[in-house]
């Protein structure tokens, strides 16, 4: 039934070097606006920073407790709605408004866990999918309420004082530091309950949920907590990226496309598990980033502006990055469904057999 | 967040004629409004039955559910309309041509891909065919464009009058198309050789291959009448919807709406639900608000999954 390999053991040791390696890698990223002045290249980070959250809080709820949710954008468009709404209407500032933002998507996540949870399978992801779309519709019909499809422009972030220090958001500077902040947490959190009792609780959820069931942890309980996680984080990513974008509308938040990225992003690294969803994000994001606007990379030297790589994918793909999300999933369901972090773990093991077989091969040789 | 430009508008159903002027008639200008209403839902809901059929058929014989379903439909509207548009072909009789083609592509898809991931977790099989969606729909857009178009023929906003109701000429039309679309099917579904052995591998796949049933090719057959019942579904539509790349989308959710409804496999609960649906769509668009129709049909969607998870007409649960 389950294709997914068993978890490797591993040493001490390499626990500890990959803390090193992380916190180099976050030291690193939080080291290159110094250097990087180009906002084309910080847009693409901040961009890639809220994938991997996306990713990371997707993964809890799909990759650990194995409930494939493909009606995650209801939580990412209730915290993009929520800190816009309370910062254009009653001008709360979006630090409180995020706030918010995650306590209305654990709400929801209950709501609809509630209601969806008790399904399995495909009338599960159907059932997830509705959810999402009539809060679409909900969105686009009320009108009086949520401005319908005309959506939210966003006016001025006011300045935080923290620390008696001033934080303006204007630039695209602030929003790399604190999506990279989150996304580091994320990751730690991840780690955290994928480690726990918890974690072990929402695989065995995974595994089988009958036999799950029957030695006596809660489904419903533990699926339900699985969810508010990862709903609280993909409304916090939600209301960022409301205020990264500045400009909201229900087709935009709330479509069925928004949902199937998160997915995606845990699929192409490799589902279940911690750097998975980094690896999706760091494939998915800078292509589909390209494909919409190639003008970034004559801005960042990569590319001249008349090179006939730029120009074709003007012309021709940049309504269609979608095109490529769907060559993607079917190329890695198709031949790697375990994603990239899969493929390596296979070539690495295929790669050690044959080591080992060619030292079995030369000690009977000698 | 990558920020997704295109928006997908809920399919705006043009009816010919509209509600129709209600001075002079005997009954009730409120009995007028209902029964004008209740005759759109069952025209529209027979279209969306074929869609629903083929969705069934494929999930029946092959266990797997098929989320581009509307895509399909789409591709069908799009084929109506080059046939239309460059060969003046009329979209009733284009009929003709499409289905074949979609059932051909819809052999292809089942061969190509689908067939390799018979055996693998229903969620890969899921996403597996999202990503074909998103493949057809956009790789159509790249074509195309993503502009509206619209067929418009000689009768796309005719009209019969019928004792005071509005009866839309090409509405008219596609039911009763669909009517004998469907009417042949389960001919063949009951009376044929093949028919049996595609419902024999629906009952039971192992079962059917002990008694000698080409699996493969009747999975192979399946999914191609299914594809193009969709085709066909796209092509009797076209003259009363915009045809844009994303209108798909929509599609496959009511599809499953209508399948779930029926009972997952079950061809006459598909037909019923597809019925249901239209009516349910049609009511709420002149009772509560059109710009809400899609909503409640989705809320009756989740209460079904809730309370009657089997389907109406269904026993069993996958």
């Amino acid at each position: 039934m389950n294709r997914r390999p068993p978890p490797v053991l591993r040493p001490r040791g390499v626990a500890a070097l990959e803390l090193v390696l992380f916190a180099a890698a976050v030291i690193a990223l939080w080291c290159v606006p110094v250097f990087v002045k180009k906002p084309y290249v910080l847009h693409m980070g901040v961009i890639l920073f809220l994938a991997v959250i996306q990713g990371q809080a997707w993964n809890v709820v799909g990759g650990y407790a194995g409930q494939y949710s493909v009606g995650h954008a209801a939580y990412f468009g209730v915290g993009a709605y929520t800190t816009m709404m309370l910062l254009e209407l009653h001008h709360i500032a979006p630090w409180w408004g995020l706030g918010a933002a995650i306590a209305n998507g654990v709400l929801l996540s209950l709501i609809i866990g509630t209601i969806t949870f008790r399904l399995r399978g495909p009338y599960f992801v159907l059932a997830s999918i509705s959810m999402a779309e009539i809060l679409r519709y909900a969105f686009l019909y009320y009108k009086d309420l949520t401005r319908g499809a005309e959506g939210f422009l966003l006016s001025e972030i006011p300045t935080l004082h923290l620390f008696g220090q001033e934080f303006e958001f204007v630039t695209k500077r602030p929003f790399y530091f604190v999506t990279l902040g989150l996304a580091a947490i994320t990751i730690v959190a991840n780690h955290l309950v994928q480690h726990s009792k918890l974690g072990y609780y929402f695989q065995a959820i995974r595994e089988d949920q009958d036999a799950a069931s029957s030695l006596g942890i809660g489904l419903t309980l533990y699926k339900s907590v699985a969810l508010a996680i990862s709903a609280a984080f993909t409304a916090l990513s939600g209301g960022i990226y409301a205020m990264f974008v500045k400009f909201i509308a229900p087709d935009l938040v709330f479509g069925i496309d928004v949902s199937v990225q998160f997915v995606l992003i845990c699929i192409i690294g490799g589902i279940g598990t911690i750097y998975g969803p980094v690896i999706g994000a760091m494939v998915l994001v800078p292509l589909s980033e390209v494909l919409r606007n190639p003008r970034g990379l004559v801005q960042v030297g990569l590319a001249s502006p008349d090179s006939s790589f730029v120009q074709f994918v003007e012309a021709h793909l940049s309504n269609a990055h979608l095109l490529v999300y769907g060559v993607l999933v079917v190329v890695v369901i198709l031949f790697a469904p375990d994603g990239v972090l899969g493929l390596l773990r296979r070539a690495g093991a295929r790669l050690r057999r044959r080591r080992e077989a060619q030292g079995e091969a030369g000690a009977a040789g000698a | 967040m990558v920020a997704f430009a295109q928006s997908v508008p809920g399919a705006v159903l043009i009816l010919g004629g509209g509600v129709p002027a209600l001075a002079g008639t005997e009954l009730g200008p409120r009995m007028m409004v209902f029964l004008q209403s209740v005759l759109s839902g069952v025209l529209v809901g027979g279209v969306y039955a074929l869609i629903g059929i083929g969705l069934t058929m494929i999930f029946g014989v092959m266990r797997v559910t098929n989320f581009a379903h509307g895509e399909l439909v789409m591709l069908g509207m799009y084929l109506t309309w080059g046939l239309f548009h460059w060969l003046r072909l009329d979209p009733f009789l284009s009929i003709v041509l499409v289905a074949p083609a979609l059932f051909l592509w819809g052999a292809f898809l089942q061969r190509a891909f689908v067939n390799r991931v018979l055996d693998a977790l229903p969620q890969n099989q899921i996403l597996l065919t999202i990503g074909l969606g998103l493949v057809m729909s956009n790789g159509v857009m790249l074509a195309f464009t993503s502009d509206y178009r619209i067929l418009t023929t000689s009768y796309s906003s005719a009209s019969y009058d019928l004792a005071g109701i509005s009866v839309s000429k090409p509405l008219l039309y596609a039911f009763l198309v669909t009517v004998a679309i469907t009417v042949l099917l389960y001919g063949f579904l009951l009376r044929t050789d093949t028919g049996q052995a595609i419902r024999a591998t629906a009952q039971d796949r192992e079962a059917a291959q002990l008694m000698g049933i080409n699996v493969r090719w009747t999975s192979m057959l399946a999914f191609g009448i299914g594809a193009a019942l969709a085709g066909a579904a796209g092509a009797l539509i076209s003259p009363t919807y915009y045809i844009f790349p994303q209108v798909g989308s929509a599609f496959t959710l009511k599809a499953f709406v209508i399948v779930v409804l029926g009972g997952m496999g079950s061809v006459v609960g598909a037909t019923l639900g597809g019925v249901i649906i239209g009516l349910t769509e049609s009511l709420a668009a002149v009772y509560i608000a059109g710009g809400l129709k899609d909503l409640v049909v989705f809320v009756l969607f989740l209460a079904l999954l809730v309370f009657k998870p089997s389907g109406l007409l269904g026993k069993t649960r996958a």
